[in-house]
């Protein structure tokens, strides 16, 4: 771990790493491949260790850019929940870039492909590390509009629609975020998040916070897929080249949209669970999109309706606002995060050996011929279905105690029959995809190459892992720090000022 | 004594993981499919049979433990050394079969699973086992190939979902604790969340009472998806139609027996102050399943599945024994499930050696075995006789016990008494019918004509007794069967179930050393009576079968299948199995019908549709507006 200060000034380099990448590769990555798989690969890397040293944080790092004191200039703020984005970001980021190196050879031009992916890295990272309202929101688009091209990499006619779709839906999202920006500048006069927080809680304005309230939960709503803002997602992310998929459900939707949702909500705003609004729109979203995963016929298409079940979990148990509640949210974030990556690299997998086949009833049978994905796709489905001893079964467990906890008894019931369709759909996956017959067309097929199967087997061990994060050893410095932010609430521009030096 | 329960799930898991882990080679396999992997097979035989030493240590140790991981006491000292020996006879069974090294690692894990949930004493880590041993099922009869994937799935959903309702139910079970306690609800609440601390009266009318309600209930499911007690069997006849016949001797017919009834035996003892509604609960889903699963297991026309539904049926006396909360009640459910766990894998094991030798398990096509596989036929024929409670066998003097325990929990009789004692009576007759049959069918009865296609069986394409492997281990549960009924109360009651049961008072009078001994004498009786006549030069005629005094032709068999197919002429029973084979009973059909309902309206409502997906948002925003913002 660095000593306090000099932590402070790399924090820019979580977005100055990865810009300057996405620059060196559109420069130099057109003369040979390997350039761009070079530096595809090394960024996120550089990012995961850059992330690591800042576990155990103590107390809240706060950057100036250019030495401007805010709330007049733009500030980094790292803390316990920066942290936990920051490395669950860049891990799978890491992942699939170098599941990419493989996977992106029947692509051509590699070099857009990897500057448009580090831009996106780009964005999630600012917007996770900002603290200032209209600096998320350039973040916010900078990933956002680099995922609108990568979801059409393909050219296809299938993933230009898609891609229209989701550029024209998550335009409106922005618009809205946009509006409740500037309703709380003009309030405010401010852009500091921590500063608006302040403002907020000396002069209250009951109105404007349910106002912004719900013009942020469309955006951000919009942008982490929770019924009924969810409907891009289905088309978006199968069509994605399947590391993209797996960086837009693993992680692009948490950090643009939860986390921001949540740091706005509980930080910034104080609105906490906002009632029950989080609560029964998280219910909502785990009921319709397990209930839609179940009856898909397309490998990755399940897995994005399984997203926005999952995403309903967490959401779920934001809602509770009780701190076991924002823990079980935390936690089933990282989980989620892994063994959704995970899947989707799994189905990458079997596109690439089967060449672009995703629809599950041609499928089957490839559990002898591909063992290191099918074992793997068990694994990231258990954990997704919430089966012990894996990662998403311990998370699984904290929503339901802590829906428990604060006497949501319904609640801890829908949850707990979703996790049963959740395990059917999982199951059917697996049925249909690994187990079985094995069509005859499929009797020459290979096993993914090694770096492929390196990331996959990689994210596996971690989803197994996760459980050990519930040590009280590794909780207090992973997870405790990050709900203590959460929990904090308004307390967060204190921190923010106290630590300004 | 910690060290070596350290030791004991240790080693099959740590084995287990190595067999797993353990590289393929293709090619090699391919060529070497007649031997399956000696290698794994001989490594596992060792792991499983330290385990079972070192389960025998930890029984005869006797000592009690009980720390935040660990829990040994009287309830679940006997089920520890009952699993290591089923693991052990397992892996043996399977030694001659060209199984696979993961066949293996899965039984070894599962062996280790099954070990630690059964010794845990934090209720969290009971259910990661328990749950754990869901997957490990799973992957077992997913190895049986594609026929065996979709039974691979229902199992899966079934009992995994039972996994996840239990969940709640620990859940509440905190929640009651810890709030009772005072001591806050936090994550490291759970830790220290054990067993022995816990004891919630139930009941509507008591604080917290209605709650305890809802948690017991969650918890009887798992136990009972577990177990297979209806409505939550529809896994074990679908799966055993279909798996490797150790598969099913293993876990459906003894672990999964022996696990949910430990957790239904620890609950009502340890956990809940059951109330007399929820005991007659218990004892209604006991009867029903009883009844309902022999009626199906009479007209099963294949081995594998008329064994698996009694494997349902027998279920139904230990959930009824358990639920009388009388002490010999409970008590006669615990032998119960030890018996049954015995038994019934002996019948399976029989069952797999037949199909093993025939290469099928079809009824129609089975007969005249007994000749051919006397051993097989001894041992299957004293377990049939100890499932349908013939004494002097094992299941006579359980069965007895639960009779008593129904008798004791009606202090004053009243028609439920009547309804319960006559659906444990019936039910057991029903068994030895529906036995009496595959007896006939299997071993008895007319084998096949030589060279004629379809049959199997004498003269057909069998030689000779099943490998040594295959019958050892049914032969020591037959004789475990034997020894568990004649020395029942010298033995296996007064060092098994009776210390784990305090206070059984036996009402009936049943001296088996004294009744074996008579029957035993009158036995011997009568062959001497037949041995005497032969001398005396009495002819003894031989006839062919008697079908109403019809002849027979030449190329016609008789088998015993449609003894029973009379009863689906009953008006009654007609539309009950008319029902019953259209899956109406299923719950898993439910469930899945209901989703996939709801899943259509979904879906057509999903047009990909630009404007409509916009509207969706409005509207959303309308709506939000209008609850926060009025």
């Amino acid at each position: 771990m660095f000593c306090a200060k000099e932590s402070c000034s790399i924090l820019p380099l979580f977005v100055a790493v990865p810009l300057a990448g996405a620059f060196l590769s559109s420069l130099l990555g057109k003369t040979s491949s390997k350039i761009s798989d070079f530096l595809g690969s090394l960024v996120p890397a550089i990012l995961v260790l850059l992330s690591f040293s800042f576990i155990g944080l103590k107390e809240v790092l706060v950057y100036k850019m250019g030495g401007w004191i805010p709330p007049f200039g733009i500030v980094f703020v790292v803390d316990g929940l920066t942290v936990l984005m920051l490395v669950t970001v860049n891990v799978v980021a890491l992942m699939s870039t170098i599941f990419s190196i493989s996977y992106m050879e029947k692509y051509t031009d590699k070099w857009k492909y990897y500057t448009l992916f580090l831009l996106m890295l780009t964005g999630m990272n600012g917007a996770v590390i900002t603290g200032d309202m209209f600096n998320l929101f350039v973040w916010l688009e900078i990933g956002a509009i680099s995922s609108y091209a990568l979801v059409a990499f393909g050219t296809e006619g299938e993933e230009l629609e898609a891609s229209f779709k989701y550029a024209v839906m998550s335009s409106v999202a922005s618009l809205f975020i946009l509006v409740g920006i500037g309703l709380l500048y003009s309030y405010t006069s401010t852009l500091n998040m921590a500063d608006i927080s302040r403002t907020l809680v000396a002069k209250p304005n009951a109105n404007l916070i349910n106002f912004v309230f719900i013009l942020f939960l469309l955006g951000f709503g919009l942008k982490s897929a929770i019924v009924p803002f969810h409907s891009w997602l289905p088309d978006a992310h199968p069509s994605a080249p399947a590391p993209i998929s797996a960086m837009l459900s693993g992680v692009l939707i948490k950090s643009l949209g939860i986390y921001a949702l949540v740091r706005i909500f509980y930080n910034v705003l104080g609105v906490a669970g906002g009632g029950r609004v989080l609560l029964v729109l998280g219910l909502i979203s785990m009921v319709l999109g397990a209930l839609l995963a179940i009856y898909q016929k397309d490998l990755k298409r399940l897995l994005a309706y399984s997203t926005i079940s999952q995403v309903g979990y967490i959401v779920f148990a934001f809602g509770l606002g009780t701190p076991l509640g924002i823990f079980a949210g935390l936690f089933h974030l990282i989980n989620h995060a892994v063994a959704k990556a995970l899947m989707f690299l799994n189905a990458g997998s079997v596109v690439y050996a089967t060449d672009n086949v995703r629809d599950l009833d041609q499928l089957g049978g490839l559990r002898e011929k591909m063992p290191v994905t099918a074992n793997t796709s068990l694994i990231g489905s258990m954990s997704i279905a919430g089966v012990p001893p894996l990662g998403g079964f311990w998370s699984k467990l904290v929503i339901i105690f802590a829906a428990v906890e604060s006497k949501h008894w319904a609640g801890a019931f829908v949850a707990i029959l979703v996790s049963i369709v959740t395990l059917a759909y999982y199951l059917k996956l697996q049925k249909l995809v690994f187990f079985g017959k094995l069509p005859v067309r499929w009797e020459n097929i290979k096993e993914s190459p090694v770096l492929m199967c390196v990331s996959m087997i990689v994210l596996s061990c971690i989803c197994i892992a996760l459980g050990l994060l519930l040590l009280p050893q590794l909780r207090s410095v992973f997870l405790d720090p990050a709900v203590e932010v959460l929990k904090n609430g308004v307390g967060y521009s204190k921190a923010v000022f106290e630590n300004i030096k | 004594m910690i060290d070596q329960l350290y030791l004991l799930i240790l080693v099959p898991f740590i084995v287990g993981i190595t067999l797993l882990l353990h590289p393929r080679q293709k090619g090699q396999e391919q060529q070497q499919k007649g031997q399956g992997s000696l290698f794994a097979k001989i490594i596992s035989i060792a792991a499983t049979a330290v385990t079972f030493y070192l389960s025998c240590l930890i029984f005869i140790g006797g000592q009690n433990v009980s720390n935040d991981i660990f829990l040994i006491d009287a309830v679940n000292r006997f089920i520890v050394p009952a699993i290591g020996l089923f693991g052990l006879l397992t892996v043996l069974y399977s030694f001659r079969d060209n199984f696979e090294s993961r066949y293996f690692g899965y039984i070894l894990i599962t062996l280790s699973a099954s070990l630690a949930a059964v010794v845990s004493n934090n209720i969290v880590l009971l259910v990661v086992f328990w749950g754990f041993l869901g997957l490990t099922l799973y992957l077992l009869i997913g190895l049986s190939g594609e026929k065996a994937t979709t039974a691979a799935k229902k199992t899966f959903i079934i009992v995994g979902g039972s996994d996840a309702v239990m969940l709640i139910g620990i859940a509440i079970l905190w929640f009651i604790s810890v709030e009772g306690s005072g001591a806050g609800l936090t994550l490291n609440s759970i830790k220290a969340f054990r067993i022995t601390q816990i004891n919630v009266p139930l009941g509507l009318w008591q604080p917290g009472g209605r709650l305890a309600i809802v948690a017991f209930l969650c918890l009887a499911v798992a136990s009972f998806a577990k177990a297979g007690a209806m409505p939550f069997h529809t896994w074990i006849p679908d799966m055993a139609e279909v798996t490797r016949v150790p598969v099913t001797a293993f876990l459906p017919a003894s672990l999964d027996k022996l696990l949910g009834i430990y957790l239904l035996a620890r609950l009502c003892l340890n956990v809940f102050k059951l109330n007399q509604s929820m005991m007659i609960l218990l004892m209604l889903v006991g009867a029903i399943t009883i009844v309902a699963a022999v009626f199906m297991a009479m007209v099963q026309h294949d081995l594998k599945k008329l064994l698996s539904y009694h494997a349902v049926s027998q279920v139904g006396y230990m959930v009824l024994g358990i639920g009388t909360g009388v002490p010999v009640g409970i008590a006669g459910g615990l032998f119960h499930m030890l018996n049954h766990a015995i038994y019934k894998s002996c019948l399976f094991l029989c069952g797999g050696s037949v199909e093993d030798k025939t290469g099928t398990s079809d009824l129609d096509k089975l007969g005249g075995l007994a000749k051919l596989m006397p051993l097989t036929f001894v041992a299957a024929l004293i377990a049939s006789l100890s499932i349908s409670g013939v004494p002097p066998f094992n299941g006579f003097v359980s069965k007895w016990m639960i009779y008593q325990g129904i008798i004791a929990g009606f202090p004053s009789g009243g028609v439920l008494q009547v309804i319960f004692l006559a659906a444990a009576m019936f039910g057991s007759a029903l068994t030895l019918a529906s036995f009496m049959k595959v007896m006939h069918a299997v071993f008895l009865g007319q084998g096949g004509k030589r060279g004629t296609p379809g049959t199997a069986g004498a003269g057909g394409a069998v030689s000779g007794e099943t490998h040594w492997t295959k019958w050892v281990p049914q032969i020591i549960l037959a004789v475990l069967c034997v020894v568990f009924g004649v020395f029942a109360f010298q033995f296996p009651l007064k060092y098994f179930i009776l210390p784990a049961v305090p206070g059984v008072q036996f009402s009936g009078v049943w001296q088996p050393g004294i009744a074996t001994t008579l029957m035993v004498i009158g036995i011997v009786l009568g062959f001497v009576i037949y041995l005497i006549g032969r001398i005396a030069g009495s002819k003894i005629r031989k006839e062919s079968v008697f079908i109403g005094g019809e002849s027979l032709p030449e190329d016609v068999r008789v088998t015993g299948v449609d003894f029973y197919q009379t009863i689906r002429d009953i008006p009654f029973f007609k539309v009950m199995y008319y029902l019953a084979e259209r899956k109406t009973f299923d719950i898993y059909n439910w469930g899945k019908n209901i989703v996939l309902f709801f899943a259509g309206i979904l879906s057509f409502l999903h047009t990909g549709n630009l404007h409509t997906y916009i509207t969706w948002c409005i509207v959303g925003v309308v709506i939000l507006l209008f609850v926060i913002a009025r």
